[in-house]
């Protein structure tokens, strides 16, 4: 057990992290919001919590904080996110689709362009030497943080999902324009579920910049964003048990087939090929019988008006 | 919680007590053999391979051969921790040689200190290195001290040369401390710098910082890149008609940049922390090996390799002789091939080189080549006196 821990440990908690960054992504998609900002908020959360850590600046309240200064890094990114998300997802998200989507890369950029200009982020050599959360010694002591925020978000999820908000959301996904004729204020919502996954991304760089011991400009780049979308459509998109399964699955398989030397990044492409193919609703879709999410109750009226015009047979 | 982790912690180090090492002696190799980098980790792996080939052939440790255990670290952070982790915990190796880039070793040389695994970096050149820990040295002179040779080499080679243009990739960790390395130095020289362009690493097209380097007037033009880029970059420096002469960083320092930049890359100015040419009987055995094998001279980064396998078994084998390996411990093995590894003096590739308390290469010697194209697709180093 301990072996496997300490051999397998890293390995765990990536998968958790990848679910998690999987999930920061579904909140938007959950709106129709096609969002590849994830990894940029992933970043700044990383750089907050790093520069919180480790930059002389912040020695005296590091000391006098001791351990305290770990949630308190979470919370700075996640507010620091929230914020960017407000600040950038009003504009943004007028764009609907591609156009969103492009908008979104483009601010991954700029960010990334900005994190290699600056002195305080330590520039492409990035920031080193970051303190370990608790004192941790090994990796897969970092479940302990990865676990219950990944815990908490599933929760937070499913009682936004049978939440009046949660169906606003699905209302604007399934059509924005009606949804809006029925008094249902698409930019809050949309805004709301941008800023949602903004401060989960945030919260979870945050936690990630002590358990990869350096953060840099690599963290959060355009590659990323295209991994952390193929965590969201190889495990389903319509369930929040999607984008957990298809982090994990992805994030798995090319360090699982370690023993296959060069082909195991062949194979890594093989599934994705292979699941967008045959799973066009992701793993979790198609295990539920490729069927979509049963429609909320209707009211008994409903089905008497239908019948009533003769249109069902 | 912390009673779990405590008794998990106790487990651990109970597990690893009772282990003894293994013969074959099991060496980690944790390089890029896949990604964006393996045009640079691939150079390395050969040069590991030839050293296991040489050091077994020679009786190995003292009669016990050694192993590499290879596992492919990539170019990004989570892969390299990866493949430590399963180097450590599942391949019992007694030391790790790797990782490639700096950035990965700022990520998982921490790993290898607080599992006490020693390590020597065989391409990690930026600041702050050996610092990582007691466990981390690297056998890669840190490009403070290798890139300023260059620069006086092209002052030797035209000593009217009075402006310089300063090129480097923005988004590459080690051209961006090159650069500055470079700039610090032109500057000590009396020299002026007249022009700063930033470019990245991903870029085809070079005009604006061309055009502006022409403007510029200068008489040398220093680019830090990597080889695809860089050599980009020097093709359409001459095509657009710079005459001077032209000093590249340690990331064109690869004879991959010949067919990037073809003719156009004669005349470039490198500095090296290796030369095929060093004299050293291990350089000698090196230089043969290499030949038989891929027809050309070896690269500093195969011989950099080379040298971290080296050090490795010199060090195992000075042990060996107070105690014989296999009737070791594991985690007392590591620690004892750590003060071995600091505390030893060794005749590699490189020529001789020994390390300081922290870890930092003591390296004597450096070179500077030119290179020389013989026709749109050849070209060699030659190395300057």
């Amino acid at each position: 057990m301990t072996e496997f821990l300490a051999q397998y440990g890293f390995l765990i908690v990536t998968l958790v992290q990848a679910g998690l960054l999987g999930l920061s992504l579904y909140f938007p998609l959950q709106a129709g919001q096609l969002s590849l900002a994830s990894p940029g908020f992933y970043a700044v959360g990383g750089y907050v919590a790093a520069i919180l850590l480790t930059n002389p600046a912040f020695l005296g309240l590091r000391e006098s904080l001791g351990n305290a200064v770990f949630p308190l890094s979470w919370l700075a990114a996640a507010l620091i996110c929230g914020v960017l998300g407000v600040v950038v997802g009003v504009p943004a998200l007028r764009l609907r689709g591609i156009y969103l989507a492009l908008a979104t890369i483009a601010f991954v950029e700029i960010l990334r362009v900005v994190s290699l200009n600056l002195a305080i982020t330590g520039g492409a050599v990035g920031i080193f030497g970051i303190p370990q959360a608790f004192g941790f010694q090994d990796r897969w002591q970092y479940i302990f943080l990865f676990g219950p925020l990944l815990l908490l978000t599933l929760l937070f999820a499913r009682q936004v999902e049978r939440s009046r908000v949660g169906r606003a959301f699905r209302a604007i996904r399934e059509d924005e324009l009606a949804a809006d004729a029925m008094g249902v204020p698409p930019t809050r919502y949309k805004v709301l579920a941008f800023v949602i996954g903004a401060v989960l991304a945030g919260i979870v760089g945050a936690m990630s910049a002590p358990f990869l011991n350096t953060w840099n400009a690599k963290q959060g780049t355009f590659d990323a964003s295209i991994a952390i979308l193929a965590f969201v459509l190889i495990g389903g998109s319509r369930n929040i048990w999607g984008p957990v399964v298809g982090g994990a699955l992805l994030t798995a398989v090319p360090e699982l087939l370690r023993f296959l030397a060069d082909w195991r990044l062949v194979i890594n492409g093989l599934v994705l090929v292979v699941a967008s193919l045959y799973l066009p609703q992701g793993i979790v879709g198609a295990l539920q019988g490729g069927r979509r999410p049963a429609p909320p109750r209707r009211p008994p009226s409903v089905p008497v008006v239908v019948e009533a015009k003769g249109e069902t047979p | 919680m912390k009673r779990v982790a405590l008794t998990v912690t106790l487990g651990l180090v109970a597990a690893a007590h009772a282990q003894k090492v293994q013969a074959p002696i099991p060496i980690g190799v944790a390089l890029a053999q896949t990604g964006n980098v393996a045009l640079l980790g691939q150079e390395q792996v050969i040069g590991a391979r030839l050293a296991e080939k040489y050091i077994n052939a020679r009786g190995g440790i003292n009669g016990t051969p050694i192993r590499l255990i290879f596992q492919d670290a990539s170019g990004d952070e989570n892969t390299a921790i990866n493949a430590f982790q399963n180097l450590i915990s599942k391949s019992n190796v007694v030391g790790i040689v790797g990782p490639t880039l700096s950035q990965q070793a700022f990520a998982a040389d921490p790993i290898a200190e607080r599992a006490r695994v020693p390590v020597l970096g065989p391409s990690n050149t930026a600041k702050g290195i050996p610092q990582i820990g007691n466990y981390v040295a690297r056998v890669s002179a840190p490009v403070a001290v290798v890139a300023p040779n260059a620069i006086r080499t092209a002052l030797r080679l035209d000593p009217k040369i009075k402006k310089v243009a300063v090129l480097y990739a923005q988004n590459d960790a080690f051209s961006v401390s090159e650069t500055g390395t470079f700039q610090e130095t032109a500057k000590a020289q009396g020299l002026d710098v007249v022009t700063v362009q930033k470019f990245q690493t991903t870029d085809t097209d070079f005009t604006t910082q061309v055009t502006s380097t022409l403007n510029s007037d200068a008489d040398l033009v220093i680019v830090s890149g990597l080889a695809a880029d860089g050599g980009n970059l020097v093709k359409q420096l001459r095509q657009l008609g710079y005459k001077g002469l032209i000093v590249g960083g340690n990331g064109l320092n690869t004879s991959n940049i010949f067919p990037v930049c073809q003719q156009y890359c004669d005349g470039v100015i490198i500095a090296q922390a290796y030369s095929p040419a060093q004299p050293s009987a291990a350089n000698q055995v090196f230089v043969k090996d290499y030949r038989a094998q891929y027809k050309k001279d070896p690269p500093q980064f195969a011989a950099q390799a080379y040298a971290g396998v080296q050090v490795m078994a010199d060090a195992l084998r000075v042990i060996d002789r107070r105690k014989k390996l296999t009737t070791w411990e594991l985690p007392a093995l590591r620690t004892e091939l750590n003060k071995q590894i600091l505390a030893g003096k060794y005749n590699t590739p490189l020529g001789e080189l020994r390390f300081d308390k922290d870890g930092e290469i003591l390296q004597k010697q450096f070179y500077v080549a030119q290179i020389k194209m013989k026709d749109a697709k050849n070209g060699s180093f030659v190395f300057l006196k």
